[in-house]
């Protein structure tokens, strides 16, 4: 096979893929009730897949290693004690960004 | 001016207000899919594909773990059928970000199959938890957010693929931005809702599937643990109150024998 049309076949088969999982649940319960169950569901799963996105951003953090973890769980801290007490998400977000890049490249905690 | 210019030019203010709003919310996403695309480019461009390929697989395919993925694979020279089952699996957890979905995307119309389409880690945060402006149309502030959303994706791809070998800046910590969008938007769901047993949920799921399984795999099997978590306890939840029901109103009990079952198994 050509090498080009079998980049393109592939990249085609990838996108079907990764739509058939986004599509599934409105494919299951597009047109019937969805079970009560869901219901629960659809209120509880974004807090709990969002704090699940931040964890998920640390899974390649070496926590047993040095600097063990501190400048990511640091910074998180700083963003979180921000938020909580300005609650403005763009100071939040931004000076955390900032700090962060500030900690990993002049490698703050490298007396850890 | 007639009535209907009014209407229009009001109306065209509207989305404006709406186009802007959008993209204020979307800045830090922009911040995070530049240097992840470009990322993403710079990797395509070193393992040897021309730049149209970067922006085609960001235009149709649209998943940040799943495209570093493909270029894993495509380095490996991996057949179709591991694509496909690579794929489906890492991202399967998009089928639960659609379950919680299926009510505000209920009314949304002809752009559903695009909202649909577009549904990322990002997009998806940002479309549970931020408030369409008042007054404005929630079909086309979600477009714009997720329209938005792709937009950058694509360009980071693409700029990583084309400028990726010239540039020399320093964008180490960057992709930090999205942490701490996902921290902060954890926040405002916990300012929101009244239910504190998600996080608690997350925490134990999260923290279980990081120590059982490889980092690649976590989020999918922590969201389906958590997703059991969560039905497991309203299960119980639902058996207490039947349970309590039923002893003042025997009717209740009649109405809903299965639960008073369900509930009477876990009691015992």
């Amino acid at each position: 096979m050509n090498e080009t049309l079998q980049m393109l076949v592939t990249i085609v088969v990838i996108a079907l893929a990764t739509f058939t999982t986004r599509v599934l649940p409105f494919l299951c319960f597009g047109s019937r009730e969805p079970p009560a169950m869901l219901s629960t569901i659809e209120k509880n799963l974004p807090p709990m897949i969002l704090l699940l996105l931040v964890i998920y951003c640390l899974k390649d953090v070496q926590f047993l290693a040095a600097p063990y973890g501190v400048p990511e769980l640091f910074t998180i801290g700083v963003v979180a004690g921000l938020h909580f007490w300005k609650r403005n998400a763009m100071l939040s977000i931004f000076a955390g960004t900032g700090l962060y890049m500030a900690v990993v490249q002049f490698n703050v905690f490298s007396f850890l | 001016m007639t009535e209907k210019e009014v209407k229009r030019r009001k109306e065209r203010k509207g989305n404006t207000d709406l186009f802007v709003s959008a993209l204020k919310t979307t800045i830090p996403v922009f911040l995070g899919y530049i240097p992840l695309g470009m990322a993403f480019g710079f990797l395509l461009d070193g393992a040897g594909y021309h730049w149209i390929y970067a922006f085609l697989m960001s235009l149709l395919i649209y998943a940040g773990a799943g495209q570093f993925l493909a270029v894993a694979l495509l380095a490996a020279g991996a057949g179709l059928t591991e694509f496909v089952i690579a794929t489906l699996l890492l991202n399967l957890r998009h089928s639960f970000y659609g379950l919680s979905l299926l009510e505000k995307f209920s009314g949304v119309g002809k752009v559903k199959p695009y909202l649909i389409f577009a549904l990322t880690d990002e997009t998806y945060a940002l479309l549970t938890t931020t408030e369409v402006p008042a007054g404005g149309s929630k079909s086309r502030f979600y477009l714009y957010i997720a329209a938005l959303d792709h937009l950058y994706w694509i360009t980071g791809s693409v700029l990583g693929a084309v400028l990726g070998s010239l540039l020399d800046l320093n964008l180490e910590g960057m992709a930090f931005v999205l942490t701490a969008l996902f921290v902060v938007l954890t926040i405002e769901q916990y300012f929101n809702s009244s239910v504190r047993f998600p996080f608690i949920a997350a925490v134990g799921a999260g923290a279980l599937s990081l120590i059982l399984f490889s980092p690649d795999n976590m989020l999918l099997i922590s969201i389906i643990l958590g997703t059991l978590i969560l039905m497991g306890r309203e299960k119980l939840m639902q058996g207490n109150i039947s349970a309590n029901k039923g002893m003042r109103k025997p009717n209740a009990v009649a109405a809903q024998p299965v639960q008073v079952q369900d509930g009477s198994k876990e009691e015992n």
